[in-house]
């Protein structure tokens, strides 16, 4: 285009008279050039406006919005300044940023409020649950006991779980960043398990239409419990064995920030190699490591500690217990034992150590305690017993002093009535002689009764007498003169009883001898008790002739009462015409009745 | 070693899931398809030494009810789109399947398997279809009966991942 300023040639050699301020040249040039000239000064005016901030401010919007639907450039271009200028805002200005995204923060902290009262409702569900069981009542018992409040106990104990498995997911592409599992736990396809979360957790996102940001968070498959903790650029997906406490998630949380935090750059140029964040296999093996809650597993070791040294305590107490028991038993039965045994009487018993103590009185014929104790158990090794003798007036020691003072045999018997002795049984003459004649009796008694024993003969007494009984003096019919043929026998008979009067007389016993006179049937009644009168006064003065005691005999006439027994008649009769002979020895000064 | 997540993406009856089931690891069954839409299985392809676990998204194949959920696709390092080489409607489709991985994850490598191609009696594809995959990227026959081609394919797909194959688009 020409320029308008400059001048045209000058073919007229007009130049000196042109004015380019004339009026027709103006005229002129309006003629030639009018048109073409507004145009352009509408077209200047035009890109003047398109060029100055007003132009730009009418027509960027249509720009960002047209290019922004082309492709990304824009907002990759911008994306560096807008980070820049929000930091710089945030620096200067928080409070203003801080209105500003209030409404956002809003929503978020409500959702934060409702999963934690979401699980604070389990929690208490958890405990109503175990309000009313047996397992509640023992944590009742354990509340009271140890001062804690009951809700705590029952947190203690619902929240018991263990984290089996960590995963640690590139949230973009599902693949499997770090896992993190017990060396027990063989899991070979974390990489499928991984990609398999991801894809469910998409399609739970897709089936159920959920706004951006909600995820699933968490389900259940029997005892398990899968907890996804999603994150902008990784998600950390927990599978937990029974009942993950809250503040499981909570670790999950930031071990997820931590990982975001300290892996930026790796998840920057991520692009399917896993090594760079190798190193937060700790972290997530951190995580494994709270297989039991704390407290639980605290408690259970507290428990089962003092179980280890209390138990063998327990049983050593219980032993030692038992052993004190036992020997307390057997001192205190030794000590009943010795107290009702006659003839010990305690003054002192103590137990010190293993030895057994004893002071006190013992009669000398007492059972020996040493054996009494020694029959009960007792170490008689360690016994320390001291008596000093006393006399007893037990019975039972009163009769036992009696049987050694009098020397009793085993035949006689004693029984202690009141301060009487009282002998039974039998014993030989000489014995009952000599304890009758005894000139002091035993402590204890007063009188001694020997009436009830039986005074036996010796050997030699007890022939006399059976030879002077089996002696039989034989009488003619109706005589009564003895037959010099029978004065042997009597003579005999005389030494004998002679004999036996001189022993018994030395014991302080008298012996008598009754002369018993028959008669044979013949002849009257009268006849025959004055022949047997008369045959009983022969043979005693015969007697009397040999030297006995006119007052040592006595005569029986029986007559014919009470007839000896004979082979037949004959014999009969001629035994019936006798006089035999019955020996009575009785203590001197006794009663006729005397001993049997 | 490093991990690729790789979409198989293809319409109903292609043979996705038959084409990996005697070359992957794999621990879930084939329901899942029916209940998340996806089966997750595992290849480890070795590139000049280097092991390579591709995550084989094994994407339930698009029928006329249902969508492929593009969330599935998010994230995938390669596409592996699979086609039934004796049924001209899959090849039809791959169009809008392509366009499905474009935006759900981006420009990433892809290729097309033709599967079936066993079956050669049924075979429609012809080679005007041919030039036209040929014009769009790399694609191969495959066949899940015979493994013919199988092992190929996922080779060029760990390849594209670390960004070697040639001929990625």
């Amino acid at each position: 285009m020409p320029d308008e300023r400059a001048a045209p040639p000058d073919y007229l050699g007009l130049a000196r008279d042109y004015d380019p301020a004339s009026e027709e040249f103006a005229e002129l040039r309006e003629l030639l050039l009018g048109a073409e000239r507004r145009q352009l000064a509408q077209l200047q005016r035009q890109l003047e406006k398109e060029q100055s901030p007003e132009g730009l401010a009418d027509q960027l919007p249509e720009a960002i919005a047209l290019r922004s639907g082309r492709d990304r450039q824009l907002a990759r271009a911008l994306a560096p300044t807008i980070d820049d200028a929000i930091t710089e805002s945030v620096r200067q200005n928080p409070r203003e940023i801080a209105t500003a995204i209030f409404p956002v923060l809003g929503p978020a902290i409500r959702k934060a409020l409702a999963e934690a009262m979401a699980a604070l409702v389990e929690s208490i569900n958890r405990a109503v649950e175990h309000t009313f069981s047996l397992r509640g009542l023992k944590w009742r018992l354990e509340a009271w006991r140890t001062g804690t409040p009951y809700a705590q106990i029952v947190i203690k104990h619902a929240l018991v779980y263990r984290v089996e498995q960590v995963f640690l997911i590139h949230a973009e592409t599902g693949l499997l960043l770090v896992h993190a599992a017990p060396p027990e736990l063989k899991v070979t396809d974390a990489d499928l398990i991984s990609g398999m979360l991801t894809a469910i957790q998409d399609f739970v996102g897709d089936s159920f239409q959920q706004q951006e940001g909600g995820k699933l968070r968490t389900f259940s498959v029997g005892e398990l419990t899968v907890i996804v903790e999603p994150g902008p650029q990784a998600v950390l997906a927990a599978v937990v064995r029974g009942q993950p406490p809250e503040s499981l998630l909570v670790k999950l949380q930031e071990r997820l920030e931590t990982v975001h935090f300290q892996f930026a750059a790796a998840f920057a140029d991520f692009s399917g190699n896993a090594a760079p964040f190798a190193p937060a296999q700790a972290m997530l093996e951190e995580c494994l490591e709270t297989v039991l809650s704390h407290q639980r597993t605290r408690a259970a070791r507290g428990r089962l500690a003092w179980l280890r040294w209390a138990l063998p305590l327990v049983l050593l107490a219980a032993a030692l217990v038992w052993v004190a028991l036992a020997r307390q038993r057997r001192w205190s039965d030794a000590v009943t034992r010795l107290r009702a045994e006659p003839g010990i009487e305690i003054v002192e018993a103590e137990r010190s150590g293993g030895t057994w103590r004893f002071r006190g009185l013992k009669d000398p014929l007492a059972a020996e305690p040493a054996v009494i104790l020694a029959g009960l158990g007792a170490d008689t090794a360690k016994l320390d017993a001291r008596w000093k003798p006393y006399v007893s007036l037990e019975p039972s020691l009163v009769t036992a002093r009696a049987r050694q003072a009098l020397s009793a045999p085993a035949s006689v018997n004693f029984r202690l009535s009141g301060d009487t002795l009282y002998a039974e049984g039998a014993a030989t003459l000489a014995w009952v002689s000599r304890a009758s004649s005894l000139p002091m009796l035993p402590p204890g008694i007063s009188f001694l009764s020997l009436s009830a024993v039986a005074a036996n003969l010796s050997p030699e007494l007890a022939a006399l007498k059976s030879q002077i009984e089996g002696s039989l003096i034989l009488f003619d019919i109706g005589s009564a003169a003895v037959l010099p043929a029978r004065r042997g026998t009597l003579d005999s008979v005389g030494a004998a009883i002679l004999s036996l009067s001189a022993a018994t007389g030395r014991l302080g016993y008298r012996t008598d001898l009754e002369l018993l006179g028959r008669a044979d049937t013949t002849g009257t009644e009268e006849t025959n008790q004055n022949l047997s009168r008369a045959r009983v006064d022969a043979v005693g003065g015969r007697l009397v002739g040999l030297g006995v005691r006119p007052e040592a005999w006595s005569g029986v006439p029986l007559g014919v009462s009470n007839p000896l027994p004979g082979r037949d008649g004959i014999d009969q009769a001629q035994a019936n015409r006798s006089v035999a002979f019955v020996v009575r020895v009785r203590p001197e000064a006794s009663p006729p009745e005397g001993p049997r | 070693m490093i991990q690729k997540k790789v979409c198989m993406v293809g319409v109903f009856g292609t043979g996705k899931t038959s084409l990996v089931q005697q070359f992957v690891h794999s621990i879930f069954s084939a329901k899942y398809h029916s209940t998340v839409g996806v089966k997750i299985d595992r290849k480890v392809v070795d590139i000049g030494g280097t092991s390579v676990g591709l995550v084989l998204w094994d994407l339930a194949g698009r029928d006329a009810s249902e969508d492929i959920p593009a969330s599935y696709l998010k994230g995938s390092h390669a596409i592996l789109f699979v086609v039934d080489g004796t049924r001209r409607e899959t090849f039809d489709q791959l169009a809008s399947l392509r366009e499905l991985g474009r935006s759900a994850a981006g420009d990433v490598p892809s290729m097309v398997a033709l599967n079936k191609a066993d079956l050669t009696g049924e075979w429609v594809l012809g080679a005007r279809e041919e030039a036209a995959l040929t014009s769009q990227g790399h694609w191969l026959r495959t066949s899940a009966k015979t493994g013919a081609g199988v092992e190929e394919a996922f080779d060029w797909i760990a390849r594209a991942t670390l960004g070697e194959a040639g001929g990625a688009s």
